[in-house]
């Protein structure tokens, strides 16, 4: 569903000059699958995630998703995908079903389809009390629970998480991983970002261990446990980072 | 690209219902205009009515010498002296007799003079009012002193009495500022007895011999100070009236008529219609409000819509969506769009009636003169709307391009300000009285809308008019279509959308600057150094005009001639080796300094000869097109043709000299700053751009700027400056020479008005080319373009383009990558 070979994106920054961002990133996710990307901050986690929302171009590189090039038919990838992340807000002057109504339209879905998935998601998600409550007047939890209605509404085979609980409370993130969860169940191809292990421990099929644009370490918890004989993994995540930052 | 027109129409209806939504929006959208102007309209009516101008102070000195009719009642003016009766309360006088009169009337109450108030007392007044009556009269006798001295050639005495004589004028000045006198009237000793003597006299028909002239009263006020200025403007309108009465009863006694003193004194036929009064008003007042606000409108929209979208988080939602970026930015556009027509419609209407009812209340009050100003007539209001469209939609896709740019709505609206700044200044020059809509001018944003609707409310009979609206039009949708283009172009770049809030440090910046220097300059450092070219050139601009000024007030062509070399080798090509140096890495791939192939020499030679025909006939058919030039440009133009001067030396500053050093900075340093954008059609088109708009006379800007497109090709194109220098300079070299043979030419009668197959003589001697040699210069230009875009060099070796990316090329120009 995801196939991602030597992905590479570099920009021109003011104080560093030009930075390599991803330089050569591969790895392939599979539907009913959550792939976890774990890495400290900027180690290219957002920027390969942005790249496979096709918001981001790369510089070098190809990714497939959901069957369709990111670089050739941006429109089709997005059309399959569900993106979220903490820079994916929601509007202040619209209330939580118009923002999820406007959305699916543009996903261009048929009305009445529209009309009964909006019904039934709001009431999965218990947001009914919240359908007519402007984006403005929401608290974070129930912002957060638009979002992933909006991520969801057109039922896309692909489901990007940019860090989705970051910045939440412990109740709330608890409710959004367990929504991924259910999502899996699902068959969706799930790809995941964090920097929080026990997320990753918890939740994740495969996790890759990205650090300054690189993969240092792919795999199953227990190929990778099996592969570096060190079962706790974030021993395993800060070995592997002090060994790169020596290197 | 393909647009689901769909998805706009989705896009664009929530952001006009979130806009819809903003209270702030639609305060300054709906509520602003409605309100404001009728506010305006009562605020300024009640002024009106409660204004009450203080009372200023009028010393007048020598009151028992003023002559029949009386001057002044009391402590005022007399009232029938003013055109308005009211003015006489205006002005508080203060004279010796009135201070006297007032004296016993407080002996007989009793009320002992107070001085509670800062102000000072009448009697204050007059003492600082005599003070400066006799420091005057110091003054007078310096002047004489010093008259006298300066005829006796005697130096010290001179430079004491213009010393002293200065210190008495600033005295002077500190007395009056500070003596709370507004104006100082001095009527002379016996100024009664010498009008009546001199009366007599006229009258006395038997007397011969002249009659002596007596002193005059002196007015003494202040003009840089406003209340002393008012004050002297209402005193002088008093003391006129007063003078015309005394003139009458003057020549009543000498039996002459009252006509005498004006034997022409023409009757007034004013033959403006109402209509034509209103008409004057709306088209001053319309064509400024309708620009100023579809800017307005777009303003607050397009940054709520851009660069809120950002601050709120909102941006990558959005882009995530499977809608286009264009689609996007067409949603938010046509968004914008609609609240800029809206709030400028608004404001017309809501100042229209507030306009004519204003108007009607007017007519209504007391001692109204002149008609209403009626509603503009219908067709106007039509034009209105239909020039309306193309201009709300250029502002509009501008707001949008910067809002989208700026990382916040403040930093939104940092760069939007310049934008309305740059606009109220072009609407109060359209505004100006005189200014008119010329070809010129037509084509020339938002300027040509705003003097078309001007003519069009002031003059609706005049057709030419309606023949302007064509390039009006056209060139108003053009320059909204590449806006918009430039907003979509904005939304589709990373660096753009995704800018970081990074502090800006100028010490960082500069590090930056040395530390990243790459071959060939940024495009950033490519504007910034055509900004420096121009500052340059603006800056300079008075020094070189007096450098070439001999001190006759000649113009000296030799002078000239070095000023020009200097400067264009001081102003336009050192900044640009200048920026090349500490910028870049490499001085040989920025300038091209490589050697070219010989095809390419041949081609740019061929190039030259063939284009000189050409654009010399196009300048002259598009003479009517520009404005006259200007009267220093012209003579400096008739000093390049003069056979006077060295022909080596006029190549050096007219040739050799621009060749080199415009190419440096154009075709070198500009250019590939602007080729790392990756388009080299852009590039060459941003080039000759800058290189046009460098001459700053229309008429050069308009040539420069379609040959900077060939010289932007040739350059890209070899790979080298030196087939662009030798266009340049073969180019130039040629333009000299036709002028210099047409001013021998012209030496001879014989010459004149020849009549040849391939070229004509006019009276003045210029040559001018027929359309043989137009059409053999025309197919030899069409062939040497192809070849010079076809396909590798004869060489056979490719012309490499190292300084452009391996991106797909914009347009026609296609070019081999290598």
């Amino acid at each position: 569903m995801i196939h991602v070979e030597n992905l590479q994106k570099s920009f021109s920054d003011l104080r560093r000059g030009q930075v390599t961002a991803l330089s050569g990133v591969s790895f392939d996710v599979h539907p009913g699958e959550i792939f976890g990307l774990l890495g400290p901050n900027g180690a290219g986690k957002t920027t390969t995630l942005r790249i496979l929302s096709t918001v981001l171009r790369p510089t070098g590189g190809q990714a497939i998703v959901a069957g369709y090039d990111v670089s050739k038919e941006p429109e089709k990838v997005r059309g399959h995908i569900g993106f979220m992340s903490c820079n994916t807000g929601i509007y202040d002057r619209m209330t939580a079903w118009e923002m999820v109504e406007y959305f699916g339209r543009l996903y261009g879905m048929e009305e009445s389809f529209l009309q009964q998935r909006l019904e039934s998601i709001f009431t999965t998600l218990q947001m009914q009390e919240i359908r007519d409550v402007l984006g403005s007047k929401m608290s974070t939890g129930m912002k957060q629970k638009v979002s992933i209605a909006r991520t969801i509404i057109h039922d896309p085979p692909v489901m990007i998480f940019d860090e989705p609980t970051s910045g939440l409370d412990v109740l709330v993130a608890r409710a959004v991983l367990k929504t991924i969860a259910t999502l899996k169940d699902q068959g969706k191809c799930i790809i995941f970002s964090t920097h929080i292990m026990r997320e990753v421990e918890k939740l994740c099929d495969r996790i890759a261990i990205i650090h300054r644009g690189q993969i240092l370490a792919i795999g199953s918890r227990a190929e990778l446990e099996k592969l570096y004989g060190e079962p706790d993994m974030e021993e395993l995540f800060f070995d592997l980072i002090s060994k790169s930052e020596a290197a | 690209m393909f647009v689901q027109w769909r998805n706009v129409k989705l896009i664009l209806l929530r952001e006009l219902r979130d806009q819809l939504r903003d209270r702030r929006t639609l305060f300054m959208v709906f509520v602003l205009p409605l309100l404001l102007y009728p506010t305006l309209g009562i605020g300024m009516l009640q002024l009106t009515m409660l204004f009450t101008e203080q009372s200023r102070t009028i010393v007048v000195l020598g009151e028992e010498s003023l002559p029949p009719p009386p001057l002044l009642n009391g402590d005022r003016f007399v009232r029938t002296l003013f055109l308005d009766a009211n003015h006489a309360a205006k002005l508080r006088v203060i004279t010796a007799s009135d201070i006297l009169r007032q004296q016993q009337e407080r002996i007989q109450s009793a009320v002992p003079e107070t001085s509670e108030e800062e102000r000072p007392t009448p009697s204050q007044l007059l003492i600082s009012g005599r003070e400066i009556q006799s420091k005057l009269a110091t003054r007078n006798q310096h002047r004489l002193d010093l008259m006298a001295a300066v005829a006796r050639n005697d130096e010290a005495e001179t430079t004491r009495l213009r010393d002293s004589l200065s210190q008495i004028q600033t005295e002077l000045s500190e007395m009056f500022a500070n003596s709370g006198i507004q104006v100082l009237v001095i009527i002379p000793e016996r100024f009664d007895k010498n009008v009546e003597r001199v009366n007599l006299e006229l009258a006395d028909r038997t007397r011969t011999g002249s009659i002596s002239d007596y002193p005059r009263p002196v007015i003494v006020y202040n003009k840089a100070d406003e209340k002393s200025s008012v004050a002297y403007q209402r005193v002088t309108e008093a003391m006129n009236r007063w003078e015309d009465r005394i003139l009458e009863h003057r020549l009543e006694l000498a039996g002459l008529p009252k006509t005498l003193p004006d034997p022409v004194k023409p009757i007034r036929e004013d033959l403006a219609s109402e209509s034509q009064l209103s008409a004057m008003m709306w088209s001053k007042l319309f064509p400024a409000l309708l620009v100023i606000m579809s800017m307005t409108g777009a303003f607050y929209p397009a940054i709520d819509l851009c660069a809120g979208e950002k601050e709120r988080g909102t941006m990558e939602t959005l882009l995530i969506c499977p809608a286009k970026r264009i689609e996007i930015v067409l949603g938010k556009f046509f968004t914008v769009l609609s609240f800029s027509i809206s709030t400028a419609l608004l404001n017309l209407i809501s100042i229209g009636m507030t306009g004519a009812h204003m108007a009607t209340l007017a007519q209504r009050m007391p001692g109204a003169h002149g008609g209403t100003p009626g509603f503009p007539p219908l067709h106007a209001l039509a034009w209105i709307i239909v020039l309306l469209l193309p201009l709300a939609a250029m502002f509009s896709a501008l707001c949008l391009s910067l809002a989208t740019f700026a990382r916040s709505s403040k930093e939104g609206q940092y760069y939007l300000t310049p934008l309305l700044m740059f606009t109220l200044g072009l609407t109060v020059f359209c505004g100006s009285p005189g200014m008119e809509l010329t070809p010129f001018y037509s084509i020339m944003p938002i300027a040509g809308v705003a003097l078309l609707l001007k003519g069009l409310l002031l003059n609706p009979q005049e057709t030419m008019l309606y023949w302007y609206a064509i390039p009006v039009l056209t060139t108003s949708i053009g320059y909204s279509l590449l806006a918009l283009w430039w907003s979509i172009d904005q939304f589709q770049r990373e660096d753009v959308l995704f800018r970081e809030a990074e502090r800006f440090e100028l010490r960082l910046w500069l590090r930056h600057l040395m530390r990243d220097k790459e071959a060939t300059p940024s495009f950033t450092h490519a504007v910034f150094c055509f900004v420096t070219i121009m500052m340059l050139q603006f800056a300079s601009f008075r020094f070189l005009a007096n450098a070439t000024i001999t001190p006759s007030g000649e113009l000296d062509a030799v002078q000239t001639l070095k000023v020009m070399m200097v400067q264009q080798l001081a102003l336009i090509a050192s900044p640009a080796l200048m920026m090349g140096i500490m910028l870049t890495t490499s001085m040989w791939q920025t300038f091209r300094f490589r050697l070219p192939s010989i095809k390419m020499i041949a081609l740019a030679l061929g190039l030259a000869l063939a284009a000189h025909p050409l654009s010399l006939m196009l300048a002259v058919g598009l003479q009517w097109f520009f404005p006259p030039l200007p009267d220093g440009i012209a003579r400096l133009m008739e000093g390049m043709g003069d056979p006077k001067q060295p022909l080596w030396m006029i190549l050096m500053a007219f040739a050799l000299a621009p060749a080199f050093c415009e190419e440096v900075a154009f075709r070198g340093f500009i250019l590939s700053g602007f080729a790392r954008s990756g388009r080299a059609g852009l590039a060459i088109v941003l080039s000759s751009l800058a290189f046009g708009i460098m001459h700053m006379i229309p008429q050069q800007v308009f040539n420069a700027g379609l040959l900077g497109l060939l010289l932007g090709l040739i350059a890209i194109r070899s790979n080298s400056l030196w087939p662009g220098f030798l266009f340049h300079f073969a180019f130039n070299s040629l333009s000299v020479l036709h002028g210099r043979l047409g001013r021998q030419l012209a030496a001879n009668p014989d010459n004149l008005h020849q009549n040849t197959f391939f070229y004509t003589v006019d009276g003045q001697g210029h040559v001018l080319y027929q359309w043989p040699t137009l059409v053999i210069a025309g197919t030899i230009f069409v062939g040497l373009i192809y070849l010079l875009v076809a396909k590798q060099g004869a060489s056979g070796q490719p012309e490499t383009i190292d300084s452009i990316d391996s991106q797909p090329l914009m347009g026609n120009v296609a070019m081999p990558r290598v």
